[in-house]
């Protein structure tokens, strides 16, 4: 999920505390005093033959799950941040899902609502599926192929944020984006057969992992056109969303439904009910959970730095940072002095200290120095080019490379937003530019209009905070930013205006490569990203990791940690 | 033996009297006022203090502490009774104080010296204070006496210009003025401002307060204008200008500098208001503001971070508040004016 997409706004939970507790209360008690009507009552639905083994911990209960930080939508259709996805990819199956697993096993596509994973034509153009029998939604209506086609509609009238994903590659999508057609012509469906078949304008090898979104998951025919996230529409997955409230919390029930679909290697969950709450305070949510008054410190949010000792003491046995596949970087502008200058983009990965930001970051990041982080495919394991990935910094080197490049003195101006722990990283990054010889100031501006800031041409920045947190496992996505034609007047992702003819010319054989088939271009990857490290395009100081945080009731040892929907709440489970 | 008793003198009038008295001036009387206020001294006496300190800040910086105010020091160490340890822990806790010459006061998150951001950061603060003191007393007599002394059509434009800047909170006004002008810096004509210089603020501050010196002003100005010496002047053919200046401005000084105080004491707070909320001063200068917003996080295991700044900002706050009280009393013992925003 891009990070950039990752910030909203936010209101209080405390404000509502005592119908919460008593909501809260009713649904233990089984009363389904807040809740729809829907019927959830089954708590001794079993796993899958797919599922992870209770481990000890018991089926069914209820649990207290808290949130800093709202989802944008809970409407699939809609939602691209973190917190919603961790909410819709359990509760809205895509025709391919990822596997509930951690680490590298967790990117593993696997089928969701599709019988198989695709069969890609020779030219990478064409993805056929075919749907599985006997689906129905949660609100009883069967799934058809044709619910397909109108749930890519829905998604492109919605406006999701990652829509480009659709209308850059699926025939017809940008002319039905635009109005001027009724249907996309390259969604074909036959409600018969189940059959779907997708053409693509051109061949993009991450295609199947776009499949694997919520926002392309199966909503019914008919669903309104709006955003419906105070009333999520019926999807088909192990959980429904009730009770919704924008900003302040709703409930996952079980689906009981779903368990009679036995889709292999999708879990159908251990609780009935998760609570979630928005709490802004994330040191009332920290202490909560540690004092096991709550059940989860969701992982998006960031653990105060003066309660992790507590934590770590305390709690040691129902905490760990979790490393997810992303990449923090300063972007280093290729256009513009004076980083257009190789031996001064060198200075600067020689002689900024990447163990700084780890600190800065309360630990929280692990120190990196390639622009594809551990996890994804093509990671390197190469010695830093420049600079060292976790020792200290060579200062007198960096200083003679910048003054080898003629640039000791040129002014910078270093750009970053004013969110914790990033205001930090900027400052540090600017009093170790100026150790260096540079003559760096700072340029700190609101968090909701850094991006399009620094997008936009205008700007120009020289360099400044960016950074990526995987949309989904495969390298193509990361190497969007640094890919020459993603270079746009507005909404630019390439801030270092990177445009190298080699790294054109790989990433035009690597991004047409079936995710199926990445692994024999895992070389070919690992090759391209040291090339650019070797040129030192960027600034890349570290990976983000995560907390995973839970109370002394729920069983550890069955949590998973997904790579892209960081906990996976079918996983969770009560001793 | 008959004595002879020396002549008595007569006995002289109280000088806390308001009685106008041949031979002592106004202003010398009410210096004469002002050093019988102890209290109004003292407190004179520990913002003075406070500004020779934050004076000294490079000083300290460079002779005492070693590191400037912009300095990190994340990944460095430094030797406290005899240990090695971590300015800043690997966890991202900072260094408390040591009560040493460096890192006197701790660390911030960043590794920087709180004693050397918090000399630096009370040198912005006034500097930030006393110009935009500066902007509002000249611009507020400037805009009060014309507005009051021409009446009719300048005195209606002016007025609801005031009522229009009035009308808007000025923390909002400053947070929206502060986060434009951070972007894109000030231009006026060939005065140009960066928009992470620190006279940014103080413009925006300076401004924010124009009206609530600017309508008191007007209000002395319509009564003094309708007094003998202005028709005197008239009539021996004095013009607009002239009557303003050498007529007017003198019977107004002393209810301007009652509002000096007011006018920086409350600017010094509007400054760490804005500055807290990111719309003041620019990283990786530090003010009492700023230091206080990035204390925040860390205040279970760092409260020096934000206790610090708060407690200078209340010191300076509260010492030119309570000598700008006696100051008043002093010039004008019957002026009641009040600064409310």
């Amino acid at each position: 999920m891009s990070e950039e997409a990752n910030r909203m706004g936010m209101l209080d939970w405390r404000s509502w505390p005592r119908l919460s507790a008593i909501c809260a209360l009713s649904l233990a008690l089984g009363l389904a005093a807040c809740g729809s009507s829907s019927s959830s009552n089954d708590t001794n639905t079993t796993p899958t033959s797919g599922s992870p083994a209770s481990g000890g911990g018991k089926e069914g209960g209820s649990i207290t799950y808290l949130m800093g930080t709202a989802p944008d939508f809970l409407d699939p259709s809609e939602g691209y941040t973190t917190q919603s996805a961790e909410a819709t990819w359990i509760t809205y199956t895509g025709l391919l899902t990822y596997k509930h697993a951690e680490g590298a096993a967790g990117g593993e596509l696997i089928p969701g609502l599709a019988e198989a994973l695709p069969q890609v034509s020779s030219d990478g153009k064409t993805y056929d599926l075919t749907l599985r029998k006997g689906l129905k939604f949660s609100d009883g209506k069967p799934v058809k192929a044709s619910d397909f086609a109108y749930s890519i509609q829905r998604m492109l009238k919605l406006n999701w944020g990652g829509k480009s994903f659709v209308t850059s590659y699926v025939t017809g999508a940008t002319a039905y984006d635009k109005g001027k057609a009724k249907t996309i012509s390259g969604i074909k469906t036959d409600d018969a057969t189940g059959k779907i078949t997708i053409s693509l304008d051109k061949p993009y090898g991450a295609f199947a992992n776009v499949l694997a979104f919520p926002a392309l998951s199966i909503v019914p025919t008919g669903t309104a056109m709006k955003n419906l996230s105070a009333s999520p529409p019926p999807g088909v997955g192990p959980y429904m969303i009730t009770n919704a409230v924008p900003n302040r919390g709703w409930t996952m029930k079980k689906n009981p439904a779903f368990a009679g679909f036995k889709i292999p290697d999708i879990p159908a969950g251990h609780l009935d009910t998760i609570n979630v709450k928005i709490v802004s305070n994330t040191q009332s949510e920290a202490q909560q959970v540690l004092n096991n008054q709550a059940d989860v410190f969701d992982a998006g949010d960031t653990v105060p730095p003066a309660l992790l000792p507590q934590i770590k003491r305390d709690a040691s046995d129902r905490f760990a940072a979790q490393t997810i596949p992303s990449t923090f970087y300063m972007f280093l502008n290729t256009t513009k002095p004076p980083f257009n200058n190789a031996l001064a983009r060198q200075a600067v990965n020689t002689g900024v200290d990447r163990r700084a930001f780890q600190r800065l970051a309360s630990g929280f990041l692990k120190p990196e120095c390639y622009f594809l982080p551990v996890g994804i495919v093509g990671h390197p394991d190469a010695p830093c080019p420049h600079g060292s990935k976790d020792g200290a910094p060579d200062l007198a080197k960096a200083k003679q490379l910048l003054k080898q490049s003629g640039q000791m003195g040129a002014k910078v101006t270093v750009w970053g937003e004013m969110r914790e722990p990033r205001k930090e990283y900027v400052d540090y990054y600017t009093s170790a530019l100026n150790k260096i010889g540079f003559k760096a100031t700072e340029k700190i501006i609101s968090d909701e209009t850094y991006f399009p800031t620094i997008g936009n041409q205008k700007t120009d920045p020289q360099t400044g905070f960016g950074d990526w947190v995987q949309d989904f496992p495969n390298p193509s996505d990361f190497y969007l930013l640094l890919n020459g034609s993603s270079i746009q007047p507005t909404n630019n992702q390439n801030f270092s205006k990177v445009n190298d003819p080699h790294v054109q010319s790989e990433l035009k054989t690597l991004d047409a490569t079936p995710a199926a088939d990445l692994n024999s271009v895992a070389d070919r990857w690992k090759a391209l990203d040291e090339y650019v490290a070797g040129k030192a395009y960027v600034y890349v100081y570290g990976s983000e990791q995560d907390p995973q945080f839970f109370s002394n009731k729920l069983n550890w040892d069955s949590a998973i940690f997904h790579p892209t929907y960081f906990n996976d709440w079918t996983s969770l489970q009560l001793k | 033996m008959a004595t002879t008793q020396p002549a008595q003198p007569p006995a002289a009038e109280p000088l806390d009297s308001d009685a106008p008295r041949a031979g002592i001036g106004p202003y010398r009387l009410a210096a004469t006022r002002l050093r019988r206020n102890r209290v109004a001294l003292a407190f004179g006496g520990l913002f003075l203090i406070i500004v020779l300190l934050c004076l000294l800040a490079p000083v300290y910086a460079s002779q005492i502490a070693h590191t400037t105010q912009s300095e990190n020091h994340v990944t460095d160490q430094i030797r406290v009774g005899g240990k090695l340890r971590d300015i800043v822990s690997p966890q991202g806790i900072p260094i408390g104080p040591t009560w040493h010459g460096r890192f006197l006061l701790g660390a911030d998150q960043n590794g920087r010296d709180v004693a050397v951001r918090l000399l630096y950061g009370g040198r912005n603060s006034l500097e930030i204070g006393l110009v935009a003191m500066l902007i509002t007393v000249v611009l507020a007599t400037i805009v009060g006496t014309v507005a009051g002394y021409f009446r009719g059509a300048a005195d209606a434009v002016l007025s609801r210009l005031l009522d229009l800047i009035w009308a808007y909170p000025a923390v909002l006004l400053g947070i929206a003025l502060g986060t434009s002008l951070a972007l894109g810096g000030l231009t006026v004509g060939p005065f140009s401002l960066k928009g992470n210089s620190l006279m940014v603020p103080a413009v925006i501050i300076g401004v924010v307060y124009i009206p609530y010196m600017a309508k008191p002003i007007r209000g002395q100005v319509l009564t003094l204008r309708e007094k003998d010496f202005v028709d005197a002047a008239r009539v021996q053919g004095f013009g607009p200008v002239r009557i303003m200046t050498a007529e007017l401005l003198p019977n107004l000084a002393s209810t301007i500098l009652v509002f000096v105080p007011l006018i920086l004491a409350n600017a010094i707070l509007l400054e760490a208001a804005l500055s807290y909320l990111g719309a003041g001063v620019q990283a990786p200068n530090p003010s009492w503001g700023t230091m206080i917003s990035d204390g925040i996080r860390l205040i279970p295991s760092g409260i020096h971070l934000t206790f610090v700044p708060g407690i200078m900002l209340v010191l300076c706050v509260l010492g030119i508040n309570v000598f700008g009280d006696g100051a008043r009393d002093a010039l004008d013992p019957r002026a009641k004016v009040r600064l409310e925003h």
